[in-house]
């Protein structure tokens, strides 16, 4: 299944790419991919809806109190 | 200008700059030494730095260490550790009006891009059980009967079902003729209703509608990176450990070596320059506006009816050498016309009405383009059609037959065989040869203009291909000056030709994308003509003019040249100004210059990062700008 979020708070298209890269890494997430232009977060998962956003909110959180993910 | 500084974002700054004021005053005032003046300076170096600190101790504990936060950290706290307090406080201050700034071109750039693309409402109104609903555009369910109030954009594909307007369609199409709708008619979500109610029945669901669907190529594009986007991503990577390491190097090995030599203690000078290293060392502001360049040129060509699938597409079609044309439905409109009427012994209007009677009998492309061109006042009846001949009637009581020489010959008349482009029509009466008429398919109007404007880009050849006979397909080459043509090829053929001209040059393919799909594809660069409805070709296709005037190729190809020079300025400005930087704190430290530029290096390191990434940023934006350009 793919997830989209709208994602804000990002500094610069690095800041995406790390963040993209610890997203990654969490069980359970297939891909994923952040556009830092459009502000969107597209995940690729088995699992359910909670369970992805919970990790990828999480995941945000511990990458940046400023990053905000909201469900599209 | 208020709002923007009442910002919550800058209140640190103001409590920073009022703390840094103060203690410049009690160093002035009462000159304090040692641990009193640090300790002076320390709450301004606090508040100002609170939260880059915060950010890059959080890095640490992630392992990451190279990032602006820890950069500017180090050379804060460093300024402030070889006695610079004033100097470490006010860099810091500066950077975070930068940030501040660079943050509010990077939203109002976004934001310029979303209202070009806002082109699909929220909400529509659907007529429910007799009464009128405002529901959510995702909630319209296929044969839902719309309500679209003139002023308000349709909100998904639909048919009218009832009244008649004016319906402005530029947002998917880019065509600024309004399309005047009435039952029957097909509207598209994103269209804009200008001049009276319309009814309309739902026949998709706002996420399949042709608003959604631009979106999601004009989003995707921004994925595809161009060859510029692709070579700052990897610069970044490498670009960094690259200036850490050096300052690293330049802070401990000339001041070692002077030493050694001559007994100089230098690493105090040279610490403090390899700070300055350390603050240019983020490459942000190539790594927003490169892409943010690129985006912008996507937005701004596709509110204007030219989808460009990524920035390696802009890329591509910023310099075609050669441009290859399909003929049919790309240069010429793809409908037939009479163009010659050769009557014998009748009127030339007569001779149309009766063959367009009897052509009614057939559905050969030809012959619907002549009904569709000719109303025929008289009735046929007993039609007969002649496979790849023709077809024959009767009127009036007579025998009337239309088609090719081949079918004129069956009917016992031998008239001269008319030569030229098109596709002739012959016709008989009883056995008497009547006349003639000939058929072309008439080339665009602005052909001529585009193919012009384009050689005025610098394109140096041009060639058409076409699976069309020699006399129609000279006739248009010649009508166009187009350097090279070929014809009567099969689809195979074409692919040859185009790989072919492939080693002399880029090769920018332009088609109707129906059934050339496999040109688009092979092609450096293929355009897709009016093919918002096929996948197939946006699929093939590097982009997609959304109709079929050719007007618009000239106006992509100066579009993706100018995204193009705007990313390479950014890229040369931004570099520059950091190799600068570099430059002028290794020939400071070494005193190579006449004039000492030691103390003010920090302060045109943090502009070399922050301003040089604002007015990159700033750069950006003009790709998204829509000028009003002359037409082409």
């Amino acid at each position: 299944m793919k997830f989209k979020y709208e994602i804000t708070g990002l500094d610069c298209p690095n800041c995406a790419a790390k963040l993209e890269g610890m997203i990654a890494k969490k069980d359970g997430i297939d891909s994923v991919k952040i556009n830092f232009i459009t502000e969107r977060l597209t995940v690729e998962s088995e699992a359910d809806e909670a369970t992805v956003t919970d990790t990828v909110t999480k995941t945000a959180q511990e990458f940046s109190p400023k990053v905000n993910i909201a469900k599209k | 200008m208020r709002g923007v500084l009442s910002s919550k974002e800058l209140r640190p700054v103001y409590v920073g700059v009022l703390l840094l004021l103060l203690a410049v005053g009690a160093d002035v005032f009462f000159d304090p030494s040692g641990a009193l003046l640090y300790l002076c300076y320390l709450p301004a170096l606090l508040v100002a730095g609170a939260s880059v600190y915060r950010a890059s101790l959080r890095n640490i504990r992630r392992g990451e260490v190279f990032d602006e936060n820890f950069l500017m950290t180090i050379a804060s706290i460093g300024a402030f550790a070889v006695g610079e307090c004033a100097e470490g406080i006010a860099v810091m201050l500066f950077f975070r009006v930068g940030e501040f700034f660079e943050h509010r071109a990077v939203a109002r750039s976004r934001a310029a891009i979303r209202a070009l693309l806002d082109i699909c409402p929220d909400t529509a109104t659907v007529l429910r059980d007799g009464s009128e609903e405002r529901i959510d555009a995702e909630d319209v369910e296929i044969g839902d009967l719309l309500v679209i109030r003139p002023g308000e954009r349709v909100a998904v594909d639909c048919t009218v079902t009832e009244g008649c307007s004016a319906v402005n369609t530029a947002a998917i199409t880019g065509e600024s003729l309004p399309l005047d709708a009435s039952a029957g008619t097909l509207l598209q979500s994103g269209f804009l209703n200008q001049s009276s109610l319309l009814y309309a029945r739902a026949i998709a669901k706002s996420e399949e509608s042709a608003a959604a669907r631009v979106l999601c190529l004009v989003e995707e594009a921004s994925e595809n990176q161009s060859r510029q986007e692709s070579f700052i991503s990897k610069f970044a990577r490498v670009y960094t450990p690259i200036v850490v390491c050096t300052a690293l190097l330049f802070a401990i090995l000339p001041p070692t070596a002077l030493f050694l030599y001559d007994g100089r203690l230098l690493f105090r000078d040279f610490f403090f320059h390899a700070l300055t290293f350390l603050v240019v060392s983020c490459p942000c502001a190539l790594v927003i506006s490169v892409p943010l360049s690129f985006f912008g040129g996507i937005g701004a060509a596709a509110s204007r009816g030219v989808l460009y699938k990524g920035g390696y597409c802009i890329d591509a079609l910023a310099h075609p050498d050669i441009a290859v044309f399909d003929k049919t439905g790309t240069l010429t409109r793809g409908v037939f016309s009479v163009t010659e009427v050769f009557s014998v012994g009748m009127e030339d209007a007569a001779l149309l009405s009766l063959v367009s009677a009897v052509e009614h009998g057939s559905d050969h492309p030809i012959a619907t383009a002549l009904c569709a061109a000719v109303p025929s006042v008289m009735r046929a009846e007993g039609f007969q059609e002649h496979a790849g001949r023709g077809v024959s009637a009767t009127v009036d009581g007579a025998t009337v037959s239309v088609g090719n020489l081949a079918l004129m010959r069956e009917v016992g008349v031998a008239p001269t065989p008319i030569r030229g482009e098109g596709t002739v029509l012959y016709a008989a009466r009883d056995g008497v040869y009547l006349g003639a008429i000939r058929m072309t398919d008439t080339l665009k109007p602005e052909a001529r203009t585009a193919l012009d404007a384009l050689r005025g880009l610098g394109i140096k050849k041009s060639v058409m291909l076409t699976g069309d006979r020699r006399d129609s397909a000279l006739a248009v080459a010649k009508a166009l000056s187009i350097d090279e043509c070929r014809y009567g090829l099969l689809p195979a053929e074409k692919y040859g030709a185009i790989e072919a001209l492939k080693k002399q040059g880029s090769v920018l393919y332009v088609g109707d994308g129906i059934n050339d799909a496999p040109a688009l594809t092979l092609a450096d660069v293929g355009v897709a003509m009016g093919a918002l409805g096929s996948d197939a070709a946006i699929e093939s296709a590097d982009a997609v003019i959304t109709t079929d005037e050719l007007s618009r190729l000239p106006l992509a190809v100066r579009l993706a040249r100018r995204t193009v020079r705007i990313a390479r300025q950014n890229i040369v400005f931004a570099l520059s100004a950091k190799l600068i930087v570099l430059l002028l704190s290794v020939l400071s430290a070494a005193a190579l210059f006449p004039f000492n530029f030691s103390p003010y290096l920090m302060w045109i390191a943090v502009f070399a990062d922050v301003g040089v990434a604002m007015l990159a940023i700033l750069n950006a934006m003009r790709c998204g700008a829509i000028k009003k350009e002359k037409q082409l």
